[in-house]
């Protein structure tokens, strides 16, 4: 018996990852003790799936106790009914524990997990030593992200109550569990004690025979033994594809999760989970009537599913989206298609696209792979649809998701502006196409995401190492990763904010490996990974140091980077603290010398917080407006985007008759808020002003889409850059369209009349 | 000049006359801290400063929150009664805080509050039935029946009672009267409707920018918004008397009647002939306006 500790962190570790899926009426293991029922069970365990099916319509036929019954209906798969005999059968014999057990399992099964958890309780206080509602709750905790799973689980492993089924049952999970953490001698050890629990029974071994097959496939091992004995068994076990599916899905190989999951509805049809993940993972793959046709099928066999109803209506909801295709020009180039909202999809699509063609010339060059397949982005303005499309359900905390050639990500409109940068996380996604395509979907997630940040900071649309201070305070407390656990930081963090320390600390691997050991080391060790080398063997093998060797070399490299700011982050948050009182009493002369201080420490800091934002205002305030421009101005170079604060110095670059560098800065407005509708207006007039014309056609085109309110000033825009640009028809098209709206417009009444005089401009 | 209009020259009224006359009452409201103190000061002054480019400069009463007393602004209203004739027109304005208790509304002013039945009482009373009344206060939309009627505009920041936070709408509201981009006809003066209109979406725009739930929606009430102007840009009117302005303006406002006409019968044509004849009107329009900015030029470098 293991020691119940291993077992707690594992499942604790397992919190961040997808969750177990409550199956529909799976192996119970003993759960079920009726004969009448059992000789159905291994019908279908046997995989006669007619003859189960017509024994349990008998038994539901016959006069049978309310137990036999309910279970025989959920084996029909009609929930509401098995529901209700669950119900009598717990009001005639009150004290039928297995039962009660047995009908929150039917809960679980059926996505009401809270249900589910109450009837286990109440259980476990009438009967504080029941096995199998121990492994029904711990099933629902772990599948529900909560590590709570290890109490419930813990006295089982301990051997405190002596079931074997639910032990297996434990021991079936805890293997899972390890597998999707990568704890594959864990696995295999609980995998060992599985089969010892199962021989000599009437169980089956399917459950072990699947996950024996997807740590095959963990280690690149294309044995299909396991696979065929599964077979032999029962020719309808859809787990055993479905299983290892599983895993190819968790690991990002979407395309081969696609292809398992096919093979576990082809033979087992009514497999609703398996439907489900694989509509969900054809979705990933852009393939849209499939997806739906198998999420259909999954809503038709389980309408209690949550992530298939919420994927279904987000499907729904893609008739409110236009498709922009953007064929190359350049022979050899991919076609960009984005999927945008049609309120949006003016007004984003020109950045969108312009950005995705520089970021693949940017990527192609350097890491040495040409895309072999359209790039297809989707934007969401709202956040939970973007959840739902990313793991189909909401309360997803991050800005983007790539799985593979298929980007999804909130749209400019999805979150506040002055927290997102769409254009920098667009940057971020498109470098994952990359390296996911690169290495067939086989970079681990930290070197992916590395690469994304060090891309963000070096070619990005917004370039510049930007550190948030909470990553600052985790450098100074040495909480970095060794190289060959920086995976970890990602898929189990253990403690609030690792994962975006992670991010960071990927970036900065990437950015010492670029400067330090060479550029093409990055692509080496793309290939490395495409190679199926892990990360252990990749650094030894690429970059010829022992990973110590390199984690010693990396510290010195964040060291000398960055020591000097660890050593005044008290002074940091000290004068921060001080800046924030100084504003708010209208000193200004204080605030400027202390953010001046802050300066000194980090320049390149431009989070909500910046000093350079205080500094301008405090120079604003005190009428130095060249110094607060000034202070705005660097705020911008070294990478801010707060967009009033750049509109602030947009504005104050104009009046200082800086037009050009007014534009610069308005311009990279639209990568933070493009839907702002007076910026593209204004935009436009500079860059009309500036002789620009087409560049301000674009703008007004957007301004136009938009739907301003002053939308004969919009039209009388057009028909100024059309006039610039010399197409005359067009040019009166737009103006009759602004007199339309109002007759009176004087400035559009001049260039009519200039028009029919034949004037040019 | 191509087409020849319909003048009404000689029937016109000059332009100096055009206009009935708008007498006009703008209450602060008490603020409460010194950041509405700066927003309703700025609304007010802004406000009334509109109001002054379509009006005579006395005919516009400011009470500021210091000087609002109910005695004050319900005697003001009073006097203005023996003043006001019946083919004038009349505007209110109350820019601060509202209050409703479920049972009755009340505006914030020193000492006792102004309530929804005064205010009413007020506006019923006054000889014109050509009136505007505008409250941006929270908790206005409590006044709607009280002061709803056929021939009045009525403006208020919230639909109902209910909606109690500070509101955005009059910062919205005052802004647009100074704005060229409220005025959508491009007429140079700023209507009821129009203000109203450029508020609300931007009052609309601020909570979805801000991913927020909307705490106040605006009510436009009473018919003809879009012909009571509260603003006119660029200043008022010079105040003179020219038959040859007063011809071309009647050709001018000939013209829009045509393009009005044109427009019923758009549904009705080709596209193609649709957009001929309006360029056709376009251009007679333009040129006509030329003429009166020509003219009013003259005008002012005799004055």
């Amino acid at each position: 018996m293991r020691t119940s500790s291993r077992v707690l962190t594992m499942l604790a570790a397992s919190c961040l990852l997808l969750p177990v899926s409550a199956d529909a009426r799976g192996i119970h293991y003993g759960a079920v003790t009726d004969p009448a029922i059992l000789d159905c069970d291994q019908l279908q365990w046997r995989g006669q799936t007619e003859k189960s099916r017509l024994c349990y319509a008998e038994l539901l036929r016959s006069t049978t106790p309310s137990s036999t019954k309910a279970e025989a209906a959920w084996a029909l798969n009609n929930l509401k009914q098995a529901n209700e005999w669950f119900r009598a059968a717990t009001v005639e014999s009150p004290d039928d524990h297995a039962t009660k057990v047995r009908w929150g399992n039917l809960f679980a099964a059926s996505h009401q997990n809270g249900e589910a958890m109450n009837i286990y309780r109440e259980v476990l206080d009438e009967d504080p030593a029941n096995a199998f509602a121990m492994l029904g709750a711990a099933r629902v905790l772990v599948g529900s992200f909560e590590d709570a799973a290890n109490s419930y689980l813990d006295p089982l492993m301990a051997g405190t109550t002596l079931n074997d089924g639910a032990l297996l049952g434990a021991w079936l999970l805890v293997a899972r569990v390890s597998l999707e953490n990568g704890n594959y001698d864990e696995a295999t050890a609980a995998l060992l004690e599985a089969d010892e629990l199962v021989t000599d029974t009437d169980w089956p071994a399917l459950e072990i025979y699947a996950l024996r097959a997807s740590m095959d496939l963990l280690n690149n091992s294309d044995d299909n033994h396991w696979t065929e004995l599964s077979l032999q068994y029962n020719p309808h076990f859809g787990g055993i594809y479905a299983t290892p599916a599983h895993f190819y899905m968790i690991t990002r190989r979407y395309r081969a999760a696609i292809d398992m999951y096919q093979k576990a509805v082809d033979i087992e049809p009514g497999l609703a989970t398996a439907h489900e993940e694989l509509g969900i993972n054809l979705l990933r793959d852009n393939q849209m009537t499939r997806a739906r046709q198998h999420l259909e099928t999954a809503y038709e066999l389980d309408p209690f599913s949550p992530r298939a109803v919420n994927t279904l209506r987000l499907m729904d909801s893609y008739s409110d989206f236009r498709l922009v295709d953007d064929t190359p020009v350049v022979e050899g180039e991919m076609p960009i298609v984005l999927r945008l909202h049609e309120d949006e999809s003016a007004a984003i699509a020109p950045y969108a696209t312009k950005l995705t063609r520089d970021s693949i010339a940017v990527f192609a060059e350097r890491y040495g792979f040409d895309l072999r397949e359209p790039v297809v982005i989707e934007m969401y303005p709202d956040h939970e649809d973007f959840a739902v499309r990313t793991a189909g359900m909401p309360g997803l905390g991050i800005l983007g998701a790539t799985f593979g050639y298929v980007i999804a990500m909130d749209s400019p409109s999805g979150r506040p502006s002055q927290q997102f940068q769409w254009g920098t996380t667009l940057w971020h996604e498109m470098a994952h196409v990359f390296t996911l395509e690169a290495t067939n979907h086989l970079v681990p997630r930290w070197y992916s995401e590395g690469i994304s940040v060090f891309e963000e900071w070096r070619t990005g649309p917004n370039p510049g190492v930007r550190i948030p201070m909470s990553v600052y305070n985790a450098m100074k407390d040495d909480r970095f990763l060794p190289i060959a656990n920086l995976d970890e930081g990602f898929l189990r963090p253990t403690y609030d904010e690792q994962i975006i320390v992670s991010y960071m600390q990927a970036g900065l691997v990437c950015d010492f490996i670029d400067r330090h050991l060479g550029a093409d080391k990055l692509r080496e060790l793309l290939v490395a990974y495409r190679e199926g080398l892990t990360t252990e063997e990749a650094i030894t093998s690429v970059l010829e140091l022992e990973p110590a060797e390199f984690d010693k070399l990396f510290e010195d490299f964040v060291d000398t980077e960055h020591g000097a700011v660890l050593d005044k982050l008290e002074e940091w948050h000290h004068k921060q603290t001080e800046i924030s009182n100084a504003l708010a009493e209208d000193n200004w002369s204080d605030a400027i010398e202390l953010a001046n201080d802050l300066v000194d420490i980090i320049p390149q800091y431009i989070e909500s917080d910046s000093p350079y934002l205080a500094l301008a205002r405090a120079h604003n305030e005190l009428g130095n407006r060249e110094d607060a421009l000034n202070s705005l101005q660097t705020f911008w170079i070294n990478g801010g985007y707060d967009p009033s604060s750049l509109k602030r110095l947009g504005h104050w670059l104009a009046d200082a008759g800086r037009e050009d560098d007014a534009i610069d800065v308005m311009m990279s407005i639209n990568l933070v808020d493009p839907l702002d509708r007076d910026l593209h207006g204004e935009l436009g007039d500079r860059l009309l002003a500036a002789d620009r014309a087409a560049e301000a056609l674009q703008e007004y085109e957007i301004a136009l889409a938009l739907k301003p309110h002053d939308m004969a000033t919009a039209w009388y825009r057009m028909a100024q850059a059309q006039h610039k640009l010399g197409n005359i028809e067009r040019t009166q098209d737009h103006l009759l369209q602004a007199l339309d709206i109002a007759p009176n417009f004087r400035p559009a009444q001049r260039l009519l009349l200039q028009l029919a005089s034949g004037e040019a401009n | 000049m191509t087409r020849r209009f319909t003048s009404l020259a000689g029937l016109m009224l000059l332009p100096a006359l055009t206009f009935a006359e708008l007498h006009a009452v703008v209450v602060e409201g008490l603020p409460g801290d010194q950041v509405y103190a700066e927003q309703f000061n700025r609304q007010v002054t802004a406000i009334s400063m509109a109001l002054r480019s379509v009006t005579e400069r006395e005919r516009v009463r400011v009470f500021r929150s210091d000087e609002a007393s109910r005695d004050a602004v319900l005697g003001h209203l009073e006097s203005l009664q023996s003043e006001v004739r019946s083919s004038d027109q009349f505007a209110l304005f109350l820019i601060g805080h509202g209050s409703y208790d479920d049972v009755e509304y009340k505006f914030n002013i020193p000492g006792p509050d102004l309530t929804g039945e005064d205010i009413a009482a007020s506006l019923d009373e006054m000889p014109t039935a050509d009136q505007v009344f505008v409250n941006t206060s929270s908790s206005s939309g409590a006044m709607v029946d009280l002061v709803a009627s056929e021939d009045r505009i009525v403006v208020l920041a919230t639909r109902s009672g209910a909606e109690r936070h500070a509101t955005r709408f009059g910062d919205y509201f005052a802004i647009a009267l100074g704005d060229p981009g409220a005025d959508i006809d491009k007429n140079q003066r700023i209507s009821v409707e129009e203000a109203f209109d450029f508020a609300e979406r931007q009052v609309s725009d601020h909570f979805e920018r801000n991913d927020q739930l909307a705490t106040e929606h605006a009510r436009l009430e009473g018919q003809n918004a879009d012909r009571m102007a509260l603003a006119r840009l660029g200043g008022a009117l010079p105040n003179v008397v020219d038959t040859a302005l007063g011809e071309l303006i009647a050709d001018r406002d000939a013209l829009n009647a045509e393009i009005d006409t044109l427009r019923l019968g758009r549904d009705d044509m080709p596209q193609a002939d649709y957009q001929s004849a309006l360029l056709e009107i376009m251009l007679d329009l333009a040129r006509v306006e030329d003429a009166i900015e020509a003219r009013q030029e003259e005008l002012g470098a005799n004055e």
